[in-house]
């Protein structure tokens, strides 16, 4: 163990030469994951943020939420079923908003989805700034704290187009969005009332929402989407999968980690390959005065996991700074658990790379100390 | 019976259709406390000799026991193991290690047996005292004069303890002033601590130091009596 740290010591230029790529890479792979999960909660955050179980949906949806409209009563019906323990009706509409009072002017507009939902169930967001709205006053929203880079704050009244009514922001929460915009809360009726002026566009569907969420366990809905009954239901992740855009923008952001990790395994393998290479004499001279392949090999490696951790550490750290001096608008959400995750896997990549050498380090003869068999 | 002893041994190097016998029917008993050296024309088979002494190559025919244990047909963990704790080898050039200090040159090799101890530490410091090396126990080997690092590669040869002592040319790389030090100081620790050592040398005017001397050709080991 110390004998890989007095060498790490000795000679930090060869060393710092790897670190850095390391270093390099595990920025590079924590960008592009922080950058995976901005994207994907800025195109799925109001469902992948929320707990719930599954959504019921209208029969032929295909899991949207925007192409759902079913009646709200079906929820008692639903809750009747196995497994549920507990039911929010859910409703989204794409708009878009403007500053109440600027209708003719150039005022900015701007694109949100609204989402409908009762208050006090349990699809209603954290907030993290203002108060949450009271029952009684119908025209409070709550809004995405994206919106604040738009200009919003709180106490501000907004107005949608095509309508002349006018909501207020109460409070901000975040990280919802949805279909890459941000969202504003309103209480169903409200939304009701924006969305569906009159009854007709409702296609005559009493208390009509998008769909029904649903929390419990093992849930089992047969019995209420049989084909042609007008209803389906499809799990949360289903639900998230079937937002437009997703799984390809999910999946290239993926492909393109695995496979810069594949590509710095072999980098990382090359190296040290020929870093084991040039000392190939000195593991001659331990073999020599009596080191066992064990303590060579041991030795090595620890010397690898080092200088990874290390470079890791620093990747992160270099990460971090890197998040102070990003723009706001950019969709960059850095977890805890992926960092965990993606530092484990270099970890272990770059040990697996050294492992080349370690097959090469047992085949040395001991006789090369002698400088006999170059 | 201590020391080390070579029965018969034989050496054939095989390279394309032809068979170079580097070793012949060589036999030597080595006791504790003896300094022997070898000496011979250049290709005649000292390092040869010297590696299937030191457990570093397997002789064709023949045996080698070391205290009495016949070790000819250890397996490379074993003879390592040998290496590790019966063996300290000097070799040709002092090849040490670069990113390690003097005294952690030495104490390696307690680290290779398991673990250093402040005895381990306390007889390092003494080694590297006796062969004239005090103070020099934080440098590197590239801060060490040639004469140095032969001195660091003797002392580490002794850390272990050995049964047998094995150097190859230790003074090949020094100036005749230095090379008589060195020669002289290995004789002094070989004696004081009751080693069995084998010295191959270039240099006939190392052979005063030894106790007796072999002369090597063609594979073929005679000993020499002009010693008087
Ligand atoms: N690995 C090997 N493969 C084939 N032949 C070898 C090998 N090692 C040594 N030889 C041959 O065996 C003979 C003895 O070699 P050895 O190295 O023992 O000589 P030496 O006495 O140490 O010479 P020098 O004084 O030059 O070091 C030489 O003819 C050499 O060419
Ligand atoms: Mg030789």
């Amino acid at each position: 163990m110390t004998l890989a740290l007095k060498e790490l010591l000795y000679s930090k230029g060869r060393f710092i030469m790897i670190g850095l790529i390391i270093v390099l890479i595990s920025w590079l792979v924590f960008i592009l994951s922080g950058l995976g999960t901005g994207l994907s909660t800025l195109s799925t955050g109001v469902l992948s943020q929320a707990d719930f179980t599954g959504i019921v949906f209208e029969e032929g949806s295909e899991y949207s939420l925007s192409k759902s409209k079913i009646s709200g009563s079906l929820s008692e019906e639903v809750s009747a079923q196995e497994g549920v323990s507990d039911t929010a009706a859910l409703s989204t509409f794409n708009t878009s908003i403007r500053k109440a009072g600027t209708a003719n002017s150039n005022e900015k507009i701007t694109d949100i989805v609204l989402i409908g939902i009762a208050p006090d169930s349990f699809m209603e967001p954290d907030l993290v700034e203002g108060n949450r709205w009271n029952g009684s006053e119908e025209n409070q929203v709550i809004a995405d704290i994206s919106l604040e880079n738009e200009g919003y704050a709180i106490g501000d009244s907004i107005t949608f187009s095509g309508t002349d009514k006018e909501v207020t922001i109460v409070g901000f929460t975040k990280d919802q969005t949805l279909y890459h915009q941000s969202s504003l809360y309103v209480s169903m009726d409200k939304f009701r009332d924006i969305r569906f002026p009159n009854a007709e566009s409702a296609n005559g569907i009493e208390n009509v929402v998008s769909g029904i969420a649903v929390r419990g366990e093992d849930i089992d809905m047969q019995a209420l989407t049989e084909p042609g009954s007008g209803i389906e239901y499809g799990t949360k992740e289903e639900t998230i999968n079937a937002i437009p855009g997703y799984v390809a923008e999910n999946a290239t952001i993926t492909m393109m980690l695995w496979f810069l990790m594949i590509i710095s395994a072999f980098i990382l393998g090359v190296f040290f390959y020929v870093l084991t290479n040039q000392k190939t004499h000195q593991f001659g001279v331990l073999k020599a005065i009596g080191g066992s392949n064990g303590f060579i090999v041991r030795s090595v490696i620890s010397q690898v996991f080092f200088l990874a951790l290390i470079s890791i550490l620093l990747g992160i750290g270099l990460t971090s700074l890197t998040v102070l001096i990003l723009p706001e608008t950019m969709p960059f959400q850095l977890e805890a658990e992926m960092v965990s995750i993606y530092s484990l896997v270099l970890l272990g990549i770059s040990i697996l790379s050294s492992l080349f050498s370690v097959a090469r380090i047992s085949k040395i003869d001991p006789l090369t100390a002698l400088g006999r068999a170059e | 019976m201590t020391g080390i002893q070579l029965k018969n041994v034989t050496k054939r190097y095989k390279e394309n259709q032809f068979e170079i016998t580097a070793l012949e029917d060589v036999s030597v008993n080595i006791e504790a406390g003896e300094f022997v050296a070898i000496v011979g024309p250049s290709g005649s088979g000292k390092s040869t000799f010297l590696s299937i002494a030191g457990a570093l190559l397997k002789p064709t025919e023949g045996q080698i026991l070391i205290n009495s244990n016949d070790i000819t047909h250890f397996d490379e963990k074993k003879l390592s193991s040998v290496r590790l704790n019966q063996i300290g080898f000097i070799l040709q050039t002092a090849n040490l290690i670069p990113y390690l200090t003097v005294l952690d040159q030495l104490l390696i090799v307690k680290k290779m047996q398991g673990s250093v101890s402040k005895a381990d530490r306390i007889f390092a410091l003494e080694l590297l005292k006796d062969l004239g090396l005090a103070n020099k126990e934080n440098k590197f080997p590239n801060e060490c004069s040639g004469g140095e690092r032969q001195r660091v590669a003797i002392a580490r040869a002794f850390m272990n303890d050995p049964d047998i002592i094995l150097a190859d040319e230790p003074t090949s790389s020094l100036d005749t002033k230095r090379g008589h030090e060195v020669v002289q100081q290995m004789a002094e620790q070989v004696k004081m601590r009751g080693k069995a050592a084998i010295m191959v040398t270039h240099d006939e005017r190392m052979l005063d130091y030894c106790d007796r001397v072999y002369r090597i050709v063609d594979g073929k080991l005679t000993e020499e009596n002009h010693l008087a």
